[in-house]
């Protein structure tokens, strides 16, 4: 009952002083809106980057990729020696080579029809990319071996391209032009959508890489290549050797350094670790700062309230007022502003969740995930700040505080 | 009703020194009494009120409030003491600010663990000729005003002391002669009313006058022909 009505009279205190209340709100809804943003933007860029990782690397490929260097960091020098050859000898010699595609790429060039023309990624596979890749036609067909060692000028194009250059009509049997060489299209690829770089992984154009290498870009030598291997854990075992073969077919002297850079799955995962340490250590951690500043804003307002509101504890602990009715009506105000600051926060860190979300494609964000974290957040905040004022305002001496 | 035996109490300012603010004080205060503390100031009259109060505690002698010894009693009990058995009234009002004079008055309801309060505050505030202003706040209140919502207050919990420090200090002499023709209905409804001056006219409408000098009672006499405010208003 007298709880009830001290609680009643600290919140219809707190209506009259809006600014104060308002001000102290702000700390935690900055608090809170940062956590709850950072964590549950975190959660959908991790569930995509896992998905978009899975896809490119899965659980047993290893990627080779034309010149030295670090991956992830570092710089790379530009090598020109990885060819065909080279990673047809390592599927020869190594038989845990289930599978394997070369790349080459133009990037990004301009794909024509008739006077249409539109930017997309222009790459050149092998027939077996289809498997390698895990990537079908949905309409259509790939091109097969014969078309690759023919070097035929055939394509398969994404969806995007298809409906750019194709608007009203089948693509199927319709000519494109990549440079001036012109190309008959085969195939439509299955959508992918798009992935947490922005990119549009539909506005591609996939043609052998043998046409691509002899008619487009006139090289010899391929970008990567992509090895499905039948057990994932030999993968670790097999970079020595990979590395090896390769190191003796380019002539490397002992001491050079490597011209190649050979990917694997350990390394792979490594990279994910480190995504999700950004994700879920560092990030929330900042977040996590954002919070304790907030929390300490709105205890510091509350300790400036506490000691101008002196004369008000006096007073009240002279009506009859016990050190706990003052201690609770303080400890009622913070967590009434916090909580209340926290509910806005939430709202906030959800609403740029779904924004970031959105705009880089990560798809759906967890309500109950954010609700959760900014309950939490705002109730640690509630108690780092209402306690220390609470007990001040408690401990004040009715004599000293009526002065 | 109060029986103060030898009473001292020694502050230590910040700087160490010691001040002693109250000497071997003696007094018997019995219900039904309008006693006046008159003395300059530093007299120690505002230490002696917050140690009938209970809002201070002696260092020496002991004080029996209806027969109990206050010093034995906690903090808690004491608070429980100030709620329900004594009413406070300050120069200053000390009314909380933007909150209207009904809630003001029902504030040390707040603390009394009442079943219900309804109706309690307004009734305090038509004691004191207020009924027609319990939403006004304190700024939209005269000072005579304030101090009435303040006696209000005070008596909300109808407790039988009444304690005033300098309740006409910041007032005009009008509003002055108010409160002291509400105190003296009151204590003609029995009600026992300490009240702390500096001003002899003041202190002339009370039944007895002990005067402090010092830290120390130096006289303490009934008065033989209190004034009438009332009258006096009139």
């Amino acid at each position: 009952m007298r709880a009830a009505r001290v609680i009643r009279h600290s919140l219809s205190m707190m209506g009259r002083y809006k600014l104060r209340t308002a001000f102290m709100m702000v700390g935690s809804i900055v608090g809170v809106a940062a956590l709850t943003l950072v964590i549950s933007g975190g959660q959908a860029a991790e569930r995509k980057t896992l998905q978009t990782v899975s896809r490119m690397f899965g659980d047993s490929a290893i990627m080779i990729v034309d010149g030295g260097g670090h991956f992830m960091g570092g710089p790379r020098g530009t090598g020109t020696r990885l060819k065909i050859d080279d990673i047809d000898a390592i599927a020869t010699e190594l038989p845990g080579v289930e599978s394997w595609d070369p790349q080459q790429g133009l990037g990004t060039g301009s794909v024509r029809r008739g006077d249409q023309a539109v930017d997309a990624r222009v790459t050149g596979e092998s027939e077996r990319s289809e498997q390698v890749w895990n990537r079908r036609a949905s309409r259509g067909e790939y091109f097969d071996a014969a078309a690759v060692k023919a070097a035929d000028r055939v394509a398969v194009i994404g969806e995007t391209v298809a409906r750019k250059l194709f608007p009203d009509e089948d693509p199927l049997g319709g000519e494109i032009q990549i440079g001036s060489v012109p190309f008959r299209v085969i195939g439509v690829l299955e959508a992918w959508g798009t992935d947490p770089h922005g990119m549009d992984r539909d506005d591609e154009v996939i043609v052998p890489i043998t046409t691509l290498m002899r008619r487009v870009t006139n090289v010899d030598t391929i970008a990567s290549a992509r090895l499905v291997i039948r057990d994932a854990k030999t993968a670790d075992r097999m970079r020595p050797e990979i590395r090896s073969i390769l190191r003796q077919r380019h002539g490397l002297a002992a001491g050079e350094p490597d011209d190649f850079t050979i990917i694997t799955p350990d390394q792979v995962q490594a990279m994910v670790g480190q995504i999700r340490k950004v994700l879920f250590l560092y990030l929330p951690m900042v977040a996590g700062i954002s919070l304790l500043v907030g929390a300490m804003v709105s205890a510091i307002l509350m300790l400036v309230s506490v000691h101008e509101r002196t004369g008000e504890i006096g007073l009240k602990r002279a009506l009859g007022a016990g050190a706990g009715d003052i201690g609770l009506q303080f400890l009622i105000e913070t967590a009434a502003t916090t909580l209340a600051g926290g509910a806005i926060g939430i709202a906030l860190g959800y609403a740029g969740a779904r924004a970031a979300a959105s705009h880089m494609h990560l798809g759906k964000v967890e309500f109950l995930t954010a609700v959760l974290l900014g309950v939490t957040a705002s109730t640690v905040v509630g108690l780092l700040a209402g306690l220390i004022p609470a007990m001040r305002a408690a401990r004040l001496h009715p004599i000293d505080a009526l002065r | 009703m109060i029986e103060l035996r030898k009473i001292g109490r020694t502050y230590r300012r910040p700087s160490g020194e010691a001040v002693e603010a109250l000497c071997d004080v003696s007094l018997n205060i019995r219900r039904g009494e309008f006693l006046a503390i008159a003395g300059s100031s530093g007299s120690g009259k505002t230490t002696l009120m917050n140690i009938l109060g209970l809002l201070d505690s002696p260092d020496e002698g002991s004080y029996r409030l209806d027969g109990q010894d206050v010093a034995g009693i906690g903090t808690k009990q004491q608070a429980r003491m100030r709620n329900r058995r004594i009413g406070f009234v300050f120069q200053s009002f000390h009314l909380l600010p933007r909150t209207s004079a009904l809630e003001n008055v029902e504030v040390p309801l707040l603390y009394s663990g009442r079943s219900s309060i309804r109706g309690l505050g307004r009734k305090a505030l038509e004691a004191v000729q207020l009924g027609d202003r319990i939403h006004h706040r304190p700024s939209e209140l005269s000072g005579g005003q304030q101090q009435r919502v303040a006696i209000a207050r005070a008596l909300v919990n109808e407790p039988d002391l009444l304690l005033a420090d300098e309740p006409t200090g910041n007032l005009d002499r009008r509003s002055a002669l108010d409160v002291m023709a509400i105190f003296q209905a009151l204590n003609r409804a029995g009600r026992t009313i300490v009240v702390v001056t500096h001003d002899g006219e003041i202190a002339a409408h009370c039944n007895r006058i002990a005067r402090m000098e010092g830290g120390r009672i130096v006289s303490d006499e009934p008065v033989a022909q209190p004034k009438n405010a009332l009258e006096a208003v009139q």
